[in-house]
């Protein structure tokens, strides 16, 4: 449709003035017609010619208009008369690329050509039909399209000689008229003589678009637009014969279809309790396989996916250690999951499950695991205990007892080297030092609160000290138990054991008020343990013939072996608090005696290997020993000689 | 009051008690100022004559940092508008001098101007003046001196001041002592009477601002009072000498017959405690008539003293109290205790018997052995076992204003005492003078 805006106007105009004026310049179809038709086109043409100038030639102007536009015409159809309209080649501003632009389109009445046709109305039909009439068809008003002029042999000659664009016109048969060949005809014309393809535009070399390869364009799963093959649609030939094999059976009557089943053969009903029930156990089902998991999905939520060092470790560890023998994954869809890599292995693992399983039924204990655990009381409930080292009291050797005084006011400590210090124990100052011959192997404060003296161990020898600045009274009620100025009487039975006091004009407070000189040989006293009522004191030594257990009474200035014979070496010894009762600790028992009745009540077993400390609760019935294989053994005397509770030191 | 720098902002309402208030309104505060900036804009502000440094509380707590980190640590929206009060700042504590002693020092009081007296465990009570020089030494009880108080400090400079000493010997003792500020005289010092009361040591001795009266506290639970007047005939008999040790005695008597002390008995007895009394204070100003106590029973406790009864108490869990100090304005208690805390008590609600709550309490990393105020009203100081002291606003109970070490952290600190700007620490290693300089204006 190579219809000009511009020129249709023109069209219209004239139409408008003179519908019939033949001027069919601007035929909207055009054909290429052979010579002879032309021909016959000319010789019809002439009978006509004659009438065409009265009708044509009624205003001078009209004609020139014609003339005018009909130069124009020519000279804008060499310019701008296209078969498609023109596209331009810009730069886009957005991509940067080249692009083509096709010219807009106004949307008025004249811009859709397709609607309107020439004034020639008889539409697409062999145009020779009206060869023989003065006209060539019908406008829209029904009136005739007359012929328009043409002229002869000799005029078409002298055409092609004075009108250079002669030879590039063709014959359009729908207006019988020369028309000159556009541009594109021509070059179109020219690309189908070369036998090229005649779409001057098409480019049959342009550079392939590569739309579903490279990168980011990879399909992952197979497309494919393959025809379906012909196997899926023709009947299948061996199923034809598997079926040909069955009804050849039947013909033959070996295959009996619908054959009745006969009642001898299978009971059809029968008691099923008659038979004895079998002795053997039901059969045990088959374990069951463990149900998957969140994180064997195949798109488990993050929390379950392994983090690089997880994964590392996982590789790492031996196929048995593994605590699973898979790592989740992630897949983003169901369609990217691959297959299943580990089914032959999975499958073989449940026969080996099978096969191997052992077929007794293990009865599982029901007990609830949190009642296993023992209920420990809150840390907050059990304050105050030390959490804070407040003050440090150093010694320049090595530190082995200390006691503490009654008021807890006063602290007294001896070490290695003889040197028994005392220390103030809110600032942790040291009041006054004693020094000694020996190792200090026990101290032990009187817990009288109305005297106050503390009894230190030295070798084969324990002395009672006095601490500075007593208030009088306490002064002298610690001298008179100590060193009383009437000796009570000697006791008949002889002691090994002497009790000294120095003569009182030499009393200091660095010297002892008492000493007691236990017998040669007995070595150092090791342990100390006072009665609660601060009479009687209880010394172990490590020497001695008789555990070296000592029983000394301050008021009575007397002291006295309470066993003969001791099996085991004694480690320690506690008095009861409130009965005459008297525990003694060898390495792995704990013997109770009766100090009235002199018999032994009952033996402890705390199985500790080495007991390294005991002590009696202040109520007297419960006792508790301590030993180096970081034991605790709680007592209640009252119930057992076994151990109520053993603690641990973790 | 625009922001001039770029970064979030805050808005901030500045409340103060200074004698500098700014108009109530809010003003809105980049966040990632500090203190020195805050200062700057309160002083530009009042536009004051010469800059005053200002510190700032936020929610009782110092502003350390930038606003940024305070309020992420404290978790605060950038949104909430904050109140912040601001004090005069409090130059950072100056070690003066240091005078060491032979034995550890148990108690130091600055209370006599241009002097310390110290109080010594080697039984000595000592005094110097501001030049270090030793004005007088005197061997006053036979055991550690635990407590010295100036019962009364005279005008006069050749008057003698009267000065109480408690001590570990079960006594405490009244001594007089004289020193002119020039040297040019001769010391004299002299015991005038022992008070014969405990049978434990003596933990602390105190005297009222008028020195009519002497408390002292100890180890028997026993709170003593006693007056000050020197009695011309022994109150308390001499204890009975077993027969073996009098002649020895009356040996000794014979000599120091006229100057021996007298022994003194107490006016009044206040038995409440249940367990060693460790310190005990008469009240300022307005409590003239009342003395304050704590005790390991973990009870501070409140007396009239005149009629000797207890008349509050206020008890805490598992607290043994170790030392005690009123605030300046006399309305709140700071009690020290081995759980390395020192809790405040308002005393003021005196209509409820039994008053358990505490203001606050400021936390240690060492046991705090002592504890002083200062002057005015929201300072205190307090001495650990570690060695550092640290001054404390209460308004601010979270981190101590400042702190210093006295011997290099070494040794212990047993007694703090702040007066007039003058801090005197006392322990291990003796004495040392700081210099604290304390806000005198807001005294007024």
């Amino acid at each position: 449709m190579a219809a000009d805006g511009r020129s249709s106007k023109k069209r219209k105009q004239s139409q408008t003035e003179d519908d019939t004026a033949g001027t069919f310049k601007n035929a909207v179809d055009m054909e290429m017609l052979s010579e002879e038709e032309d021909g016959a086109n000319v010789e019809s043409d002439d009978g006509e010619y004659e009438e065409f100038p009265g009708i044509d030639g009624d205003t001078d102007e009209d004609d020139k208009e014609v003339d005018e536009d009909e130069e124009e015409s020519e000279d804008t159809d060499l310019e701008d008369h296209h078969v498609f309209p023109q596209a331009k080649t810009i730069v886009s501003d957005i991509t940067g690329q080249q692009k083509r632009v096709f010219p807009e389109i106004e949307p008025d009445y004249d811009s859709d050509s397709s609607t309107e046709d020439g004034p020639n109305r008889v539409g697409n039909i062999p145009m020779h039909w009206y060869d023989d009439l003065p006209h060539v068809g019908y406008d829209m008003n029904g009136k005739k399209v007359l012929k328009p002029a043409r002229g002869d042999e000799l005029d078409k000659f002298l055409e092609t000689v004075e009108d250079p664009a002669a030879w590039t016109s063709a014959f359009d048969k729908n207006t019988q008229s020369d028309k000159p060949l556009t541009n594109e005809e021509l070059e179109l014309i020219k690309r189908l003589y070369e036998n090229e393809v005649p779409d001057a535009e098409y480019d049959p070399y342009e550079p392939t678009v590569e739309w579903f390869t490279g990168k980011g364009k990879e399909e992952v799963m197979p497309l494919s637009a393959a025809p379906e093959p012909k196997r899926r649609w023709i009947p299948s030939k061996w199923e034809k014969k598997k079926v040909m094999k069955i009804v050849r059976a039947i013909r033959q009557g070996r295959i009996v279809p619908h054959k009745p089943k006969t009642a001898s053969t299978q009971p059809q009903f029968y008691a099923i309790w008659s038979d004895t029930p079998s002795e053997h156990a039901p059969p045990i089902p088959a374990p069951k396989p463990a149900l998957p998991t969140n994180a064997e999905s195949y798109n488990p939520p993050e929390e379950y996916l392994p983090t690089p060092e997880e994964r590392k470790k996982w590789e790492e560890t031996d196929p048995e250690d593994r605590d699973r023998d898979y790592l989740p994954h992630k897949y983003s869809s169901l369609r990217l999951v691959p297959g299943y890599d580990r089914f032959i292995k999975d499958r073989f693992n449940r026969q080996l499950d099978l096969y191997m399983a052992p077929r007794v039924q293990r009865v599982k204990l029901n007990i609830d695991p949190e009642s296993l655990i023992p209920k420990l009381p809150s840390p907050s409930s059990l304050k105050p205990f030390p959490t804070y080292k407040s003050l440090r009291f150093s010694h320049s050797g090595l530190a082995r007892c200390v006691s503490i005084s009654p008021d807890g006011a006063w602290v007294v400590s001896g070490d290695e080297k003889g040197m028994v210090a005392l220390w103030e124990v809110n600032v942790g100052r040291e009041v006054k030092r004693w020094r000694f011959g020996g190792k200090i192997g026990a101290l032990q404060w009187c817990p009288r609160t109305d005297t106050s003296y503390f009894v230190v161990g030295v070798e084969e020898t324990i002395h009672c000290l006095v601490p500075p600045h007593l208030s009088p009274a306490v002064y002298q009620a610690t001298q008179e138990t100590l060193a009383p100025a009437h000796l009570p009487p000697s006791s008949e039975s002889a002691s090994p054991v002497k009790w000294t006091t120095p003569a009182s004009n030499t009393w200091t407070d660095e010297t002892p008020l008492l000493t007691i000189r236990l017998p040669p040989g007995s070595g150092l006293p090791n342990h100390i343990a006072w009665h609660r009522k601060g009479d009687y004191m209880a010394s172990v030594s490590s020497g001695g013939n008789q555990g070296g257990v000592w029983i000394h009474q301050i008021s009575k200035r007397h002291s006295q072996a309470p066993f003969k014979k001791v099996k085991g070496n004694v480690q320690l010894v506690q008095f009861h608090p409130l009965k005459p009762h008297f525990f003694v600790a060898t390495q792995q028992y704990v013997r109770m005696y009766n100090l009235s009745e002199q018999k032994l009540i009952k033996t402890l077993m705390p199985g500790i290997k080495w007991i390294s400390s005991m002590d009696i609760h202040p109520s007297g019935d419960h006792l508790i020993v301590g030993g180096y294989d970081r034991k605790l053994c709680w007592f209640d005397l009252e119930l057992s000689d076994k151990p109520y509770k053993v603690l641990r030191y973790v | 009051m625009a922001s001039t720098s770029s970064g979030p902002s805050c808005p901030i309402i500045f409340t103060t008690q200074t004698a500098y208030p700014l108009p109530t309104q809010k003003y809105m505060i980049p966040m990632n100022w500090k203190r020195f900036q805050l200062s700057q804009l309160v002083n530009k502000a009042l536009s004051l004559p010469k800059p005053v440094p200002f510190d700032f509380l936020i929610r009782g707590e110092v502003l350390r940092t930038n606003l940024v980190e305070w309020c992420s640590e404290n978790g605060v929206g950038e949104e909430e508008t904050l109140e912040v009060e601001y004090i005069e700042s409090v130059m950072p504590p100056q070690k003066m001098t240091e005078i060491p002693h032979e034995d550890w020092v148990s108690s130091v009081t600055c209370s006599i101007p241009g002097h310390f007296v110290t109080a010594s465990y080697d039984g000595y009570l000592r005094a110097f003046d501001y030049s270090k020089t030793s004005v007088f030494s005197l061997l006053a009880h036979s055991a550690p001196i635990t407590s010295v108080c100036v019962v009364s400090r005279s005008s006069d400079e050749d008057k003698p001041h009267l000065i109480a000493t408690a001590s570990q010997d079960q006594t405490a003792q009244l001594s007089e002592v004289s020193f002119s500020a020039d040297h040019s005289q001769k010391t004299e010092s002299r015991s005038l009477a022992k008070l014969h009361l405990h049978t434990a040591p003596v933990s602390s001795v105190a005297s009222n601002e008028s020195g009519s009266h002497v408390l002292t506290s100890s180890w028997d639970a026993l709170i003593g009072l006693w007056d000050t007047s020197i009695p011309d005939l022994d109150e308390v008999p001499e204890p009975a000498v077993p027969e073996r040790e009098r002649k020895k005695r009356r040996k000794m008597n014979g000599t120091d017959a006229e100057n021996k002390p007298r022994r003194k008995a107490p006016v009044a007895v206040l038995k409440s405690h249940t367990a060693r009394v460790s310190r005990v204070t008469f009240g300022q100003d307005k409590h003239t008539s009342t003395a304050f106590s704590c005790g390991f029973d973990s009870t501070v406790r409140l007396w009239d003293v005149e009629n000797g009864v207890c008349t509050q108490t206020i008890s805490a869990s598992e607290k043994p109290f170790l030392d005690l100090t009123l605030t300046a304005d006399g309305n709140a208690v700071a009690a020290a205790s081995t759980d390395r805390t020192i809790t405040l008590y308002d005393i003021r609600s005196s209509n409820t018997a039994n008053v358990t709550a505490s203001m606050g309490s400021l936390s240690h990393p060492a046991t705090p052995s002592c504890v002083a105020s200062g002057s005015t009203v929201h300072q205190i100081i307090s001495g650990a076992y570690d060695g550092v002291a640290r001054l404390w606003d209460l308004r601010s109970t979270k981190t101590a204003m400042a702190s210093f070490k006295a011997w290099d952290g070494r040794k212990r600190i047993l007694t703090v005492d702040w007066k007039q700007s003058i801090v005197g620490i006392g322990g291990e290693g003796g004495l040392e003078i700081w210099k604290a300089a304390e806000d005198t204006r807001s005294v007024e």
